[in-house]
């Protein structure tokens, strides 16, 4: 079951011409992890997803939006 | 096949040491001795510092972030629970062997028996517990 929160990292990313690997440099994770969450295949801890809202330049809710389950 | 981070290398050459040591010892293990078990216990240990090795020599970024110590918890967990499993079965059919009162094994044999089965059972939750991360590298969490 894929995690119930969503989000515009790749979107996001990409607007600011920023490769998986550079933002996953900023954020201190592997680019797979990168990756996972661009996939919605990973929800990251509340610090991790702060540090990418960050990394980004946006807040937490531009970045990620929580969607009960079974509400796509 | 998408790029693997470093901790995906290393579970994928855990698994390839384990199956080429542990499967030839285990499928022919008719003919097994005592030396034969510490031969293959060399044999894993020298193959899996090679393999890992190479995979640190080969690797730049070998950084271990908070998704791969969350695959590796539950890793352990599926490990715990085969090995806990597989006691219990051993310790039912020991228990059915007591009280029917006879072991088909020559006593000189029986020791290098229950080392097998003993270490069969690791194997088999090491095996259980590689297995469930690399299964969760490629699935969501």
């Amino acid at each position: 079951m894929s995690p119930s929160i969503r989000n515009q990292i790749r979107e996001l990313r990409t607007q600011r011409e920023m490769t998986q690997q550079d933002l996953a440099d900023r954020v201190g994770v592997t680019r797979q992890t990168i990756i996972a969450m661009e996939q919605d295949k990973y929800s990251p801890s509340l610090e991790t997803a702060f540090k990418v809202a960050l990394a980004l330049g946006v807040t937490l809710e531009q970045c990620f939006q929580f969607e009960p389950r079974g509400k796509r | 096949m998408p790029s693997l981070s470093y901790r995906e290398k290393t579970l994928y050459a855990s698994l390839l040491a384990e199956l080429i040591v542990y499967g030839p010892y285990f499928f022919f293990h008719q003919q097994n001795s005592v030396n034969k078990v510490a031969a293959m216990i060399v044999a894993i240990i020298v193959l899996q510092a090679v393999l890992q090795g190479l995979i640190a020599i080969f690797t730049r970024n070998r950084l271990v972030d908070e998704r791969d110590r969350l695959i590796e918890l539950r890793g352990y967990r599926v490990g715990y629970f085969t090995i806990a499993t597989l006691m219990v079965v051993g310790l039912v059919l020991l228990w059915f062997h007591a009280a029917a009162g006879r072991l088909s094994i020559e006593s000189h044999r029986m020791g290098l028996h229950f080392l097998n089965v003993f270490f069969g059972m690791l194997v088999i939750a090491d095996i259980a517990k590689t297995a469930a991360q690399i299964v969760s590298y490629r699935r969501a969490l």
